[in-house]
């Protein structure tokens, strides 16, 4: 913990967000290959805006 | 009328500018430094694409030099706010909303070759009934290769408090009082319990994260490319997450007071028609502190009669369903915020001057107290003086003030789980008490319920 006081914080979160970013590009790749194939046999409804906090 | 240019005491982290205030007008600065990523930010349209969508404050630009610096580049004057609040005096939702706002202005800002540098929940403040963000100057370019450098802080300052609060299912904004800066990684890591590895997301963002980070400083940084597409990643995985985390429906302290309150021979019936007509009759009152506000009930009467009202209640779910209630109607002029009477936020950061105490904060035309001086009185002990004293700082102008008698019956309940060593609480010596910094214009009775309103003019000073 100690060499947390002489590095910013946010410069080793880089690591982090590359290794966290690489798992999240195999689940979307993964997601998006099963939505592709539920696609084929399931007519899905229209999406909504949900992109609205208030 | 010569001017006094009084820099923001919490504004000196960044270079990029400063915010100061001129005869009571805040401005912000803008430096030479951050000149080419603050003229990309309005050129680029982000400005104008994100101030329509009312989830940055707009601000009107000022070629003068104000403050006569060598650093400067521009002045702008963001639309003035009425009360500035702190994400430990949000409720749960409040915090989420402001969490999910945030991530929402990464996502629309990219799309404008601009990323937020920050992601602090004090960027945030209350806005014509809504949560919105602050800081103009937290935009700058944004380099492809560059991962988000506010990860770390979104996941110490919003992500790990409401995730606490999720698996933990009670409010905990005290934690963010202890933790300004964010509550760091570790500390959130070991209070999640075992079963939050279980949830991807939860384990990427926190237990992945805190383990990296603690063994990734130790040795030197290697240059990693990022890429758009991998940033829109990691923030719609914090989106998905966020929108996930719930603070489950409790019992507070005052759900179903009204109801019950409404039994006792139409008493809550009585007192709103009383607050009406005084409310009603008032002149040039524009701003009120609703001190105990429980569900807000009281607040949308003075609300009704274009008064800008702080709802304050200690009880974070009473204040999270007013903020619910607030948002679905499209209330604008009532804020609410979590506040402990007894114990209101202190001041603290650097020089304790960063962010400001509760009640100096709390600067209204008209005070509110009802069904309150009990707690106050015999929950807490604080004697009538010290009660008007406080009451006195945070109404300008006049306060509204409901005595309870001690034969009450809810005074009566407080006093069965504790000795009575109250003889000063009478209404003689509540009086007497209040007319040190009060004239009592008027008083009236509710019903037969035995508790009497008082409508009082502050003493001029």
């Amino acid at each position: 913990m100690a060499e947390l006081l002489y590095i910013d914080p946010g410069s080793s979160s880089f690591l982090v967000q590359a290794i966290i970013a690489a798992v999240l590009g195999i689940g979307f790749f993964f997601k998006n290959i099963w939505a592709y194939i539920k696609s084929i046999f399931v007519r899905t409804p229209k999406k909504t805006d949900d992109n609205q906090a208030h | 009328m010569e001017k006094t240019i009084t820099r923001h005491p919490s504004s000196y982290r960044d270079p990029s500018g400063f915010i100061f205030t001129v005869n009571h007008i805040l401005y912000r600065q803008v430096n030479k430094v951050f000149a080419p990523h603050f003229d990309h930010f309005i050129r680029s349209g982000c400005y104008q694409r994100l101030a329509d969508k009312k989830w940055l404050i707009s601000h009107e630009e000022i070629r003068e030099n104000m403050t006569g610096g060598p650093d400067w580049h521009t002045t702008l004057k963001p639309a003035p706010l009425h009360c500035i609040t702190y994400p430990y005096e949000w409720s749960f939702d409040m915090l989420k909303d402001a969490a999910l706002l945030t991530l929402q202005l990464v996502k629309e800002s990219v799309a404008f070759g601009c990323i937020l540098k920050d992601a602090t929940p004090y960027n945030i403040q209350w806005h014509q009934g809504r949560l919105i963000f602050m800081d103009t100057l937290s935009f700058e370019q944004y380099s492809e290769e560059e991962p988000w450098i506010a990860y770390r802080q979104f996941c110490e300052c919003f992500l790990g408090p409401l995730l606490l609060m999720h698996y933990k299912k009670m409010p905990l904004q005290p934690l963010l009082l202890a933790w300004p800066e964010g509550i760091p990684l570790p500390v959130i890591k070991s209070l999640l319990p075992g079963r939050s590895k279980f949830s991807l997301y939860t384990f990427l963002h926190i237990h992945l994260n805190t383990g990296i980070s603690v063994k990734g400083n130790a040795s030197p940084q290697k240059k990693i490319k990022f890429s758009r597409q991998k940033l829109l990643n990691l923030v719609n995985s914090l989106e998905t997450l966020v929108k996930k985390l719930r603070l489950p429906p409790h019992q507070s302290t005052w759900s179903a007071y009204y109801e019950e309150a409404c039994g006792r021979s139409n008493y809550l019936g009585e007192k709103k028609r009383i607050i009406r007509e005084w409310v009603g009759g008032l002149n040039g009152f524009k701003t009120a502190a609703d001190l105990g506000a429980n569900d807000g009930a009281f607040s949308r009467i003075l609300a009704e009669n274009d008064i800008y009202t702080i709802a304050a209640d200690f009880d974070p779910f009473c204040i999270n369903n007013l903020y619910h209630f607030i948002r679905e109607n499209g209330i604008r002029n009532i804020q609410p915020v979590i506040a402990d009477l007894a114990n209101p936020s202190p001041a603290i950061g650097v020089n304790n001057e960063e962010r400001t105490s509760l009640i100096s904060r709390l600067k209204v035309d008209l005070c509110l107290a009802l069904a309150l001086i009990h707690h106050l009185s015999i929950g807490k002990n604080i004697p009538f003086e010290m009660t008007a004293d406080f009451l006195s700082r945070i109404g300008s102008k006049a306060l509204i003030i409901e005595f309870i008698p001690k034969t009450d019956v809810k005074v009566q309940l407080m006093l069965s789980v504790k000795k009575d060593i109250y003889t000063s609480y009478t209404e003689d010596n509540f009086k007497k008490a209040f007319q040190s910094y009060f004239k009592i214009a008027r008083q009236e009775p509710i019903g037969d319920s035995g508790r009497v309103l008082y409508f009082m003019i502050l003493h001029e000073k």
